[in-house]
């Protein structure tokens, strides 16, 4: 599986249906079965990038399923989430960034999209490292997490304050930089290395979204068993 | 969409996400995740706003997965902050703490049946403690439920309107001036 | 036609009373390297966004008189953190960012963009992530991006500033090269003592309006000198009371003294 390198959407599709299928198909067989599918993805990049932290991510929710619900709603809701949790698990560590915004612009999805989410991608691990720095700063100068409301959330506005302005007044410079570079709405933009599509795939995601629509009407219309 | 707009949406959204580093150094029980959500309507209008909310869960769910069905939650706060932004609530916090209570109020309704049905209320360890308080002092399982929403959401929405409030006064006229709607929201046009 | 030509051009930033341009005239000829130079705050970085049609297009506010180029122009920018596309995973895709845009089709693209990162001296960083390039590689790839476009005017905003003495000499030789292909090139930086060998003509720019225009002997006169614009040789030979006319450059300093 690792050497396997399906299409963006195609990863999209399954991490997307798996959920979907776990809260649609009667439980807790259903969940039963996405669990044990989405886990053995999460499973298929190796256990340190996928199977751990499926795991470890999805344990805190059975405790607390246990703590307020019975166990049958335990299980059946801890399915779902542990559904949930190994398939975005699988996708994160299966999806390349790149490939996405590839696979997106040759789709001929508009490239403000594809800008939006690879630009946030970017821009997240930078404004952290600033945040720290100004954390940084502000120990030296004395800020301590002790001392009542008032006085932390006085230092949470002088830590917060000049992150955001700084990251706002970086919002002209981007823009310019961004129209000098062409990119604006409404351009078809020349997809670099689009990654192969086989019709296989492409079938495949159909199918999925029959499978979702087929079971949710069958949910709807069957009535469930007393 | 105009590239200023479009090149603030990633800006708003990191900021959402970056701040967990201040709230962690002053050691308060806030997530100020909708700040740039907030942020964004304040400056340029509801499309930017929920454009941010969607972008800022997307890439919180890469990070945890379970932060994807409260995107309707970004969508909700973007819309209320709309409101806000029109009717000039920003001008000082006298008028925005208790803008940002309110939408504690409907953010807490609108997560609430998110919580209760998708994870049956264990959407974080606190929101799970307190609805078992909640569920102990007998309230019924969905109004413990929103109980538990609630108390997380009340004071970090208000801390966030009052926070978003600060950075449009701090934002020298001349910058706040290509933003559509900064202005307005202050109370100054 | 000229690559670029400011007619009377006056402009006024969004919510502001004072203009940060009055009144600038100013012509670029295909091939020529004009260099503006002058204080924080003179105008330098406006002028050259109105240049590059990005003012008061995207930056709002109000512009009077006419700015006309012929040609496509792109700007670089003094902080290369800030001009990154964002999109981008290696440096490669990076610079073929811009020409992707432009649609062009996927041959000339490579071609643009394998000339562009051999101009720069990129080659061996081809394959890098530009999120773990230092300021200066970054700022070179982000020229190395401007250039894959090939646009006709070139707009410089402080290129040096990240950049080592290498890195730097490496760019001035480019510029050269670039106006030799016939490049309009408008250049604002604080690096005076490389403009003698890069520059052909100086505009002195004072509050946004423009004080002198000469070639580049300009940078040894009084008035420069003593507004801290003039080159290090100059400077120091003034503030040494030798005789005047004051050398421009080292070499210009030892024929004198010889």
């Amino acid at each position: 599986m690792t050497g396997l390198r399906l299409h963006p959407f195609t990863l999209l599709a399954i991490a997307g249906t798996l959920p979907a299928l776990a809260w649609i198909l009667p439980a807790p067989v259903g969940g039963a079965w996405t669990a044990a599918i989405a886990l053995t993805l999460a499973a298929s990049r190796g256990l340190r990038p996928g199977l751990w932290p499926a795991l470890l991510t999805a344990a805190p929710f059975w405790l607390f399923l246990l703590l307020l619900h019975d166990v049958p709603t335990t299980i059946a809701i801890g399915l779902r989430i542990t559904t949930m949790v190994a398939s975005f698990v699988w996708l994160v560590a299966a999806l390349e960034p790149a490939r996405l915004v590839e696979a997106m612009v040759a789709a001929g999805w508009s490239a403000s999209v594809a800008y939006l989410l690879a630009a946030t991608l970017s821009a997240v691990p930078v404004l952290k490292t600033r945040a720290q720095r100004i954390v940084e700063a502000q120990r030296c100068r004395g800020l301590s997490p002790r001392g009542g409301i008032a006085a932390r959330l006085r230092a949470l506005r002088a830590l917060a304050l000049p992150l955001i302005l700084s990251a706002l007044h970086e919002v002209d410079e981007r823009a310019l930089a961004l129209e000098t570079r062409g990119l604006v709405p409404g351009i078809r933009r020349t997809p670099l290395a689009p990654p192969p599509d086989p019709a296989l795939e492409q079938a495949t995601r159909w199918a999925l979204c029959l499978a979702c629509l087929a079971a949710l009407v069958r949910r709807l219309i069957v009535p469930s068993p007393p | 969409m105009s590239i200023r707009l479009l090149a603030l949406i990633p800006v708003a959204a990191a900021i959402s996400l970056a701040l967990s580093a201040a709230v962690d150094a002053v050691a308060l029980p806030l997530f100020l995740d909708t700040t740039g959500t907030i942020l964004a309507t304040a400056l340029a209008g509801p499309g930017v706003g929920i454009a941010t909310g969607v972008v800022t869960s997307a890439v919180n769910t890469l990070r945890n997965p379970t932060f994807w069905p409260f995107v309707v939650v970004q969508i909700v706060v973007a819309l209320y902050a709309w409101v806000a932004a029109r009717a000039g609530l920003f001008r000082s916090f006298r008028t925005a703490v208790p803008a940002g209570l309110g939408l504690g109020v409907i953010a807490s309704v609108t997560s609430t049946p998110i919580s209760y049905l998708v994870f049956g209320c264990t959407t974080t360890g606190g929101i799970a403690l307190t609805t078992a308080l909640g569920k102990a002092i007998g309230l019924s399982p969905l109004g413990a439920c929103f109980f538990g929403s609630f108390v997380s959401d009340f004071g970090d929405k208000a801390v966030t309107f009052a926070l978003v409030t600060s950075v449009l006064h701090g934002l020298p006229r001349r910058t706040a001036a290509r933003f559509p709607w900064a202005l307005r929201a202050i109370g100054a046009a | 036609m000229k690559s670029l030509r400011l007619d009377h051009a006056s402009f006024w930033y969004p919510a502001t009373a004072s203009p940060a341009l009055r009144d600038v005239s100013l012509e670029v000829a295909p091939g020529e390297v004009v260099a503006l130079v002058g204080a924080l705050g003179a105008g330098a970085s406006t002028l050259l966004l109105v240049a590059g049609d990005l003012a008061p297009r995207v930056t709002g506010g109000r512009l009077e008189g006419t700015a006309a180029r012929r040609d496509r122009s792109g700007i670089v920018l003094p902080t290369p953190w800030t001009q990154v596309s964002g999109m981008a995973f290696t440096v490669w895709d990076e610079v073929a960012f811009g020409p992707a845009n432009l649609g062009w089709p996927a041959h000339e693209i490579s071609r643009q963009v394998d000339h562009a990162l051999e101009r720069l001296e990129l080659v061996p960083l081809a394959s890098r992530d530009p999120a773990t390039l230092s300021g200066g590689e970054l700022q070179r790839v982000i020229i190395a991006a401007i250039l894959a476009m090939d646009p006709g005017l070139v707009l410089l905003d402080e290129p040096a500033a990240e950049l080592d003495a290498e890195g730097a000499r490496t760019l001035w030789r480019l510029i050269r090269v670039l106006a030799k292909e016939g490049k309009g090139i408008l250049l604002a930086t604080s690096a005076l003592d490389a403009l003698p060998e890069v520059a052909d003509r100086v505009v002195w720019l004072e509050q946004g309006a423009v004080r002198a225009v000469g070639t580049p002997d300009l940078l040894a006169e009084a008035a420069l000198c003593d507004a801290g614009l003039g080159t290090s040789v100059a400077t120091v030979w003034r503030d040494s009371e030798l005789p005047e006319p004051a050398p421009l450059t080292i070499s210009d300093a030892v024929r004198r003294w010889r």
